[in-house]
């Protein structure tokens, strides 16, 4: 057991210092907010370390563990306040103030969108986007490969179209 | 030659070698779909950097494991009720969405704590597979958000020494394994948990706030409803669990008192619940599936992740089970109710082998 309290697994230690970052950034990627990923991601490995998931499919089910539980929380209308997330999170890059502005908008554009997606498609764009390829996305969300990239795609149109609307003057 | 789906130019931007020959060779001699896969990356790329947030080397994972260390349960398979002795229906409902995640905690426990943190506002006589997704689970309304949540009992689960001292805890037997399937050895552990009970009070205030918040409409409050509170009660639960010497559990055997409902104030238990499920928030599907189910008031829509699980029905000594088999065909669950007790045996291990467990029981 790797350390007293924790030892449903002795590998867990591993896998969660080898994947806890990019766990955090799938469930970042949904929820824009990295408190609220962390938390996701804490989530996440702890059911991970009561399932027999082999440590070398850890990475691809954590990070399908991720987006769906991210996801959820994201659609379930539980999340904190607009102004909440603007405390805690700040943009990777801030050139100027109106910039900023924008992208905060844009970013809760995009959370919003992603929450009105139909779950699949949503964690299809979300998957794709971080790294799985199309394969394992069709495994994990029991779709044939070959509809993959419309999902990803019409998933896309459907963000960009919100995101447009969203930018375009009144 | 047609022109490629928008699917496959989509492909094509990611994993050009996954895209057949012909297709990738109209597409480098056709205007039409090369403007399209120009306008399918741009979007890609696009999309991506929307999604982008700050980078992976920021996360401190030293921090993240201390705090994960701290805060991992030491016997976390079975756990009746266990969000509810956190005083906190918000832990309670988003719970399941976890538990749902990992097929061991939902078959170990045999869909009982998920069920018992989800619908505990339905009477239980038997369990019913509701094909639902984890997204599903999680969008049940917050119920804190529209009243008041106060438990009333708490079910103080513990580590026993043996069945017995689980039946003297509980007034449940733990079920007896006549015949131990082959790999699962030694001795079990014995868990035990109390009653639990809560009282939900609705007030149509908070309601409309919560609505508000979610930019929606409080639907019209029926009459009598404002301060009205359901009674809700879960558990006594004992279980028996069989674990690997790495302490991944191989089987586990539970029992569990079925939830039960009942409502007061002069309101009727259907009004109340009609009128939860048209709350926003709760996706329109599962309402539809909630609202088959419990016309009779007297089944449990039991939550299970249609991404990780398949289910089937099979006959355990006269009661309608439900088998549950994850996909990755690691786990498996047989899950039945019976004169309002639910029993669980579940564990890594083939359907048929718990069912022969289940069918032995004492």
């Amino acid at each position: 057991m790797p350390r007293g309290r924790v030892g449903v697994r002795t590998d867990l230690e591993e896998v969660f210092r080898g994947h806890y970052p990019r766990v955090v950034a799938v469930a970042a990627r949904v929820l824009g907010s990295r408190d609220q990923a962390e938390d996701v991601a804490q989530d996440v490995f702890l059911s991970f370390g009561r399932s027999a998931v082999p440590a070398d499919e850890a990475g691809g089910w954590l990070t399908v563990a991720a987006t769906h539980t991210a996801l959820n929380l994201l659609r379930s209308g539980r999340r904190r306040s607009a102004r909440e997330e603007l405390a805690d999170d700040g943009p990777t890059v801030a050139p100027d103030v109106a910039d900023l502005v924008v992208t905060r908008e844009e970013r809760s554009a995009v959370r919003a969108a992603l929450a009105r997606l139909p779950h699949k498609q949503a964690a299809a764009l979300v998957l794709r986007h971080s790294g799985l390829s199309y394969v394992e996305v069709a495994a994990a969300l029991d779709l044939s490969p070959g509809s993959v990239g419309t999902t990803v795609r019409r998933a896309e149109l459907h963000l960009l179209e919100e995101l447009n609307r969203h930018a375009s003057p009144e | 030659m047609r022109h490629p789906s928008e699917g496959i130019l989509r492909r094509l931007v990611d994993e050009p070698a996954g895209v057949p020959d012909d297709d990738r060779a109209h597409v480098a001699s056709c205007p039409t779909c090369l403007r399209a896969l120009e306008s399918a990356r741009a979007d890609a790329q696009l999309v991506g950097s929307a999604l982008g947030t700050s980078r992976e080397a920021d996360v401190d994972t030293d921090a993240a494991w201390a705090r994960f260390s701290a805060a991992a349960p030491a016997a976390p398979a079975f756990r009746p009720a266990p969000a509810a002795s956190r005083r906190s229906w918000r832990t309670a409902v988003r719970r399941p969405a976890v538990a749902a995640l990992s097929a061991v905690v939902l078959l170990t426990g045999a869909g009982v704590a998920a069920a018992n943190d989800w619908l505990p506002i339905f009477e239980t006589e038997s369990v019913e597979p509701v094909e639902i997704t984890a997204g599903d689970l999680v969008q049940v309304p917050d119920l804190s958000a529209y009243g008041d949540l106060q438990i009333t009992e708490e079910p103080n689960p513990e580590q026993v020494a043996d069945a017995a001292t689980a039946r003297e805890r509980t007034g449940l037997d733990v079920p007896e394994v006549t015949e131990l399937p082959a790999g699962v050895t030694g001795e079990p552990t014995y868990q035990a948990a109390g009653i639990v009970s809560a009282t939900f009070t609705f007030s149509a205030a908070k309601a409309a706030e919560a609505a508000a918040a979610e930019g929606e409409d409080l639907p019209p409050v029926p009459d009598g409803l404002d301060g009205s509170s359901l009674r809700l009660q879960a558990g006594p639960g004992v279980a028996a669990m069989w674990a690997q010497p790495s302490g991944v559990p191989t089987l586990v055997v539970a029992r569990v008192g079925a939830p039960t409902v009942d409502a007061s104030g002069g309101v009727q238990f259907e009004t109340v619940k009609e009128y939860l499920l048209s709350l926003p928030g709760l996706p329109p599907e599962l309402a539809a599936q909630l609202e088959d189910l419990s016309q009779d008031g007297g089944t449990l829509p039991l939550p299970v992740p249609a991404e990780l699980v398949t289910t089937s029905e099979a006959e355990v000594d006269g009661a309608t089970a439900t088998v549950l088999t994850s996909r990755n065909g690691l786990f498996a669950g047989v899950v039945w109710v019976e004169d309002g007790v639910m029993t669980g045996v579940a564990g890594t291990l083939s359907a048929d082998e718990l069912l022969s467990v289940a069918r032995g029981l004492r």
